[in-house]
């Protein structure tokens, strides 16, 4: 069940170029929260603000110690609410509701597993949480993370430092591999597998379709966090919808990205 | 009776509703998706998303974008159908005691007919509500509210089939918003609500396409508050009918205000996706300004301009 909250932030931090890590006390939508699941983030007075914005929830802190009170959001200024979120402070009150969505399903730790996480730009949001949750097995990930140049591969040592094998992937080849994150993943899936293989995907919607083409095409299990415009986030203005495919590819009916997603089976949809 | 204001107020054909707060269609899903927010039972009553007689996809994405103060919206009444509304959503409504306003939608009279008989067996429906006004699909909807002699026959044709009481939703993208008011009375309605959306457009220039799927969408939120308001005061001022007002509503004094206009109760429409709770807390509100303002009944203040 969602909680609609008014919290405090509690930290804004620049991480990249127009990139910000915004940490807001909500302790129970922290205690409640699950990888891949977001929330809707706006102003408490509704005339400052009509329509909310999704982000993932990116971490929930304070990490290592007893029940978390905060949620981390990782976001990029893309337009006019974004710019405007970057200017609020510590001690300034958001309007939040979440946990929302259905998140990432990770297969029973019953052997050894290989988790691929694919991270396209901002993307990489979505991941942190995930990491968390896996915890001492963390080394069962690997991130391939792409961006267009070095200074926008933010968190990239978070990641490292617990255990998550790090590949990184430029446009301009200002870090990693030179040219796309496709191309890492599609080296490693040439490779033979270190146990049960799982892709997980965020990102920009070509690069989306190319990692789920790229799995299927092995038949490598694949979920796809995919984004979609949203109003509610809770199912009701069905604003948010993708098409959703039958097995023999066909169009089957709207699903909506905010309850039915954001992680679809990449069988499922064709972002 | 609340905090020794009377809220309840009679919207015809012997409807009364507990208080004047009702959520709008589309808005407020099937009203299930709200229990974690919204006592269901402390509303005047809630409209669920538009039926038609079989389910409908609706348009291809984007369908929705925000505007200043507003949001547009083409979503193309995506809904169950109303053999699974009557299977799946409804037993669980009546079983809360919530007020359901059962808002019809179809292309063809036929279909608005289908739906309405299909329901005419089922308990717990305190309404229904035609929607005549949708600007967002290509047939039905609005080609009947735009024209007074086919929506005065379509609601005639539902009036024949049941008893219950009978609404019409009213378009504003129409010249004479007046003369659809008492095409749908002389039809037979009990009441009618309005506004549903504007038609509105929004163009991203870089791209130069427009930003929704279907090109145009319908603009509502606290941008169209002041054309509903006049909508209303028009319809007022023309017919002797229990009005209905809807469009931008997000506080205790937008009630007040379209109250005054001359609607007997308001549908919130938009402000749910802001603040789920925002119905809810609305009755409080109502009830908080009418003791500040020495109102003892809702009911003082409708059409109570002063002249
Ligand atoms: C489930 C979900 C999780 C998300 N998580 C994150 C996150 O963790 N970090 C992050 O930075 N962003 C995330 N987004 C995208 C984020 O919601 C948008 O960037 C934000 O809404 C833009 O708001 P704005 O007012 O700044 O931009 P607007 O002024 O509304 O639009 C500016 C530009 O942003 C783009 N935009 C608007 N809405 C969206 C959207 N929903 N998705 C993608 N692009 C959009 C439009 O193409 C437009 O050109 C997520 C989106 C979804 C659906
Ligand atoms: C996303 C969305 C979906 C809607 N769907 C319907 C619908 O199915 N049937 C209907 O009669 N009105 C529908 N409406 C119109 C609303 O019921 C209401 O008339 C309009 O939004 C104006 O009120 P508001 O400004 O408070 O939102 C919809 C509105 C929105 C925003
Ligand atoms: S955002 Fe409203 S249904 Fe998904």
């Amino acid at each position: 069940m969602p909680f609609d909250v008014i919290a405090a932030v509690t930290d804004q931090r620049e991480l990249g170029p127009d990139t910000w890590l915004l940490a807001l006390d909500a302790p129970q939508i922290a205690a409640a929260a699950r990888a891949g699941e977001f929330v809707m983030l706006g102003l408490p007075e509704i005339d400052r603000m009509l329509i909310r914005r999704p982000f993932s929830i990116a971490r929930v802190g304070p990490a290592e110690a007893g029940a978390p009170r905060t949620i981390e959001i990782v976001y990029k200024v893309f337009g006019s609410r974004t710019a405007m979120f970057s200017t609020l402070r510590p001690g300034a009150k958001m309007s939040v509701l979440g946990p929302l969505g259905r998140g990432f399903w990770l297969p029973e730790p019953d052997g050894p597993r290989e988790l691929l996480l694919v991270a396209g730009g901002i993307g990489i949001a979505i991941f942190p949480l995930l990491v968390q949750q896996l915890g001492a097995r963390a080394g069962e990930a690997s991130l391939l993370y792409g961006a267009r140049t070095a200074a926008e591969l933010v968190l990239r040592d978070w990641f490292a430092e617990r255990g998550v094998a790090v590949e990184l992937a430029t446009d301009d080849g200002s870090a990693g591999h030179h040219g796309m994150v496709t191309d890492l993943l599609e080296a490693r899936l040439a490779r033979p597998a270190r146990g049960r293989r799982l892709v997980m995907a965020c990102g920009p919607t070509p690069m989306l379709r190319a990692v789920g083409d790229l799995a299927m095409a092995r038949e490598v299990p694949c979920q796809l966090a995919l984004e979609e415009t949203m109003a509610c986030g809770f199912g009701v203005c069905l604003g948010c919808v993708v098409p959703r495919r039958n097995p023999e590819g066909e169009f089957d009916r709207f699903v909506r990205v905010c309850t039915e997603g954001p992680v679809f089976d990449a069988r499922e949809v064709a972002p | 009776m609340s905090g020794g204001v009377r809220t309840e107020v009679d919207v015809g054909r012997g409807l009364v509703l507990r208080n004047p707060i009702l959520t709008a269609s589309g808005t407020f899903g099937y009203g299930l998706e709200y229990e974690p927010f919204v006592d269901l039972t402390a509303l005047g009553g809630i409209v669920v998303k538009g039926i038609s007689p079989a389910p409908r996809a609706g348009n291809p994405p984007p369908r929705i974008v925000e505007t200043p103060s507003g949001m547009l919206n083409a979503i193309g009444l995506q809904n169950v159908g109303v053999e699974r509304f009557v299977r799946e959503k409804l037993p669980a409504l009546r079983e809360r005691g919530a007020v359901v306003i059962v808002n019809v939608f179809g292309s063809s009279e036929a279909d608005y007919v289908a739906v309405v008989e299909a329901l005419e067996r089922e308990q717990g429906i305190a309404a229904y509500e035609l929607n005549l006004s949708c600007p967002n699909v290509d047939k039905g909807g609005l080609a009947f509210g735009r024209d007074p002699d086919a929506m005065r026959a379509l609601t005639r044709a539902v009036r024949e089939r049941t008893g219950r009481p009978l609404w019409v939703k009213l378009t504003p993208n129409v010249t004479d918003i007046a003369e659809m008011a008492r095409a749908a009375r002389d039809g037979g309605a009990d009441a009618v609500s309005l506004v549903n959306t504007y038609v509105g457009m929004v163009i991203d220039v870089e791209r130069r396409r427009p930003v929704l799927a279907r090109r145009t969408g319908g603009l509502s939120g606290p941008a169209i508050r002041p054309l509903a308001v006049a909508a209303v005061d028009q319809v007022h001022r023309a017919i002797d009918l229990p009005i209905i007002g809807i469009g931008g509503i997000t506080c205790a004094r937008d009630v007040v205000e379209f109250m005054l206009a001359g609607a007997r109760a308001v549908q919130v429409g938009t402000a749910n996706y802001n603040d789920p709770a925002i119905a809810q807390k609305l009755v409080d509100e109502l009830v908080s300004w009418c003791r500040a303002h020495g109102v003892g009944d809702v009911n003082e203040l409708v059409g109570a301009l002063e002249e």
